[in-house]
């Protein structure tokens, strides 16, 4: 058992054991996932001892192979969008790998498959999305029909500003913000042109198209699996996007709503 | 009764199951789960609506509710081999506050202060109640599927540190 496993040079198994954590992390997986996946890959390919530390920005792997032999590799992540679909087939593969055990060259190929960046054009699915997230919450607090008119022809145009600007941006929170801000003043302008007649219905419709919900989820699976520190690293990003999505509302409705009321 | 409910929070369900699919698509689920995700959200808004009905108070509602739905996507994670993460969000959503942060803001822009507290003390009561839903029922499944998983070999029974030892020296 001792020789099959030898057969792969570790430097190249943990290559891919960090490829596999480092597109994993940017995909939206908790920290357990992440660290289960690197350890499952490394025994996999090499028995040993294996110490993984993850951050939300960050991966240290260190490894003492069956042979004696310690090999230590860092990875700085850079800031991710997240992406379940990815998030799931990836799963899948670091099942596949603890299965088969295929080559790295395999792995290496399937992982540029799977993380092969998108073609940039304009989805009509993800318009559709936003779409019906941003007409049918807005009726859902308790909107009429024309609020969700109202709602889904902000949430058309927040799309394209999505599809503009959102890949120039690295901080999320000012991003939030802008983005915010824009979309209170189209809801505004929604309102005052007559297409909707309760601004706070159409305004909590496109609230609900930014809100941080897969990093709150994220941070409360973290902290519950004993990641403390990238919880709290979660939950606050978290919470600051959500209080600038609340002020860039905020300060449309002071530039628009003593005009329009 | 029966009635009554269905004309008070049909519309509710509707929309939920509506805006669920639409945050599917928009965070990229893969388009065999988004009904998974679509059935969660009902779900959720439907023991959401049957508590409100039964009056109890605001942390139940949405505890409960959080709960069940953890239990689902649980479940479903194992049944299809998919990250539970996957379903829950998606079930969650109709949950998420969002109203109620926009009535916080609204009162804070308006400076009526008193009815700001009131709204953000809402939001927290619904943002807690969900938080503790879905660690109560989480635990249990973490507690039941990672016993297995063991990271810490090192200084296990102190013999752990003398093979490695030997394959160092026998190598050389």
């Amino acid at each position: 058992m001792g020789n099959e496993k030898s057969c792969e040079d570790p430097a190249q198994v943990m290559e891919c054991a960090l490829d596999m954590g480092e597109t994993m992390l940017r995909c939206g997986a908790e920290i357990l996932r992440v660290e289960e996946t690197i350890t499952r890959i490394c025994t996999t390919y090499g028995g040993g001892i294996v110490d993984v530390f993850t951050i939300l920005s960050l991966i240290i792997l260190s490894w003492k192979t069956d042979a004696g032999e310690n090999h230590t590799l860092t990875r700085r992540i850079n800031p991710h969008s997240t992406n379940l679909n990815k998030l799931e087939d990836l799963n899948a593969l670091s099942r596949y790998i603890c299965e088969k055990r295929p080559p790295c060259s395999e792995i290496t190929q399937r992982i540029r498959e799977i993380m092969a960046p998108e073609e940039r054009r304009i989805y009509k699915s993800k318009i559709a999305g936003y779409v019906l997230l941003a007409s049918a919450f807005a009726i859902f607090f308790g909107g009429n029909l024309r609020d969700g008119l109202a709602a889904g022809i902000v949430a058309v145009l927040m799309y394209f500003w999505d599809y503009f600007f959102s890949s120039h941006n690295r901080n999320r929170v000012v991003y939030s913000l802008i983005m915010s801000i824009v979309a209170g003043v189209l809801c505004s302008l929604a309102v005052a042109a007559g297409i909707g007649q309760n601004l706070d219905k159409v305004m909590i419709g496109s609230i609900m198209l930014s809100i941080p919900g897969i990093n709150l989820m994220n941070s409360l699976r973290d902290m519950m699996c004993g990641d403390i520190i990238t919880g709290i690293l979660r939950l606050a990003e978290a919470l600051m996007v959500s209080v600038a999505i609340a002020a860039g509302f905020g300060i449309a409705i002071m530039m628009f709503g003593g005009v329009l009321r | 009764m029966m009635g009554a409910f269905c004309e008070k929070y049909l519309v509710m369900i509707m929309t939920a199951a509506l805006g669920t699919v639409g945050y599917c698509l928009n965070v990229n689920i893969k388009r065999n789960k988004i009904l998974y995700g679509c059935i969660g959200g009902v779900l959720s808004t439907f023991l959401y609506c049957v508590f409100a009905e039964a009056g109890l108070s605001l942390l139940m509602q949405n505890l409960i509710p959080a709960a069940v739905v953890t239990f689902y996507a649980e479940v479903l994670a194992r049944m299809v081999k998919a990250p539970a993460t996957v379903f829950l969000i998606p079930s969650i959503i109709p949950l998420v506050p969002g109203g109620k942060l926009y009535y916080t803001m609204r009162a804070i822009v308006d400076g009526e202060g008193s009815d700001a507290k009131i709204f953000a003390m809402e939001t927290i009561v619904i943002a807690v109640g969900i938080a503790a839903g879905i660690v109560a029922v989480s635990l249990v499944f973490y507690h039941t599927s990672h016993k297995k998983v063991q990271f810490k070999v090192r200084f296990d029974a102190g013999q752990d540190a003398v093979p490695d030892c030997k394959a160092r020296a026998d190598k050389q």
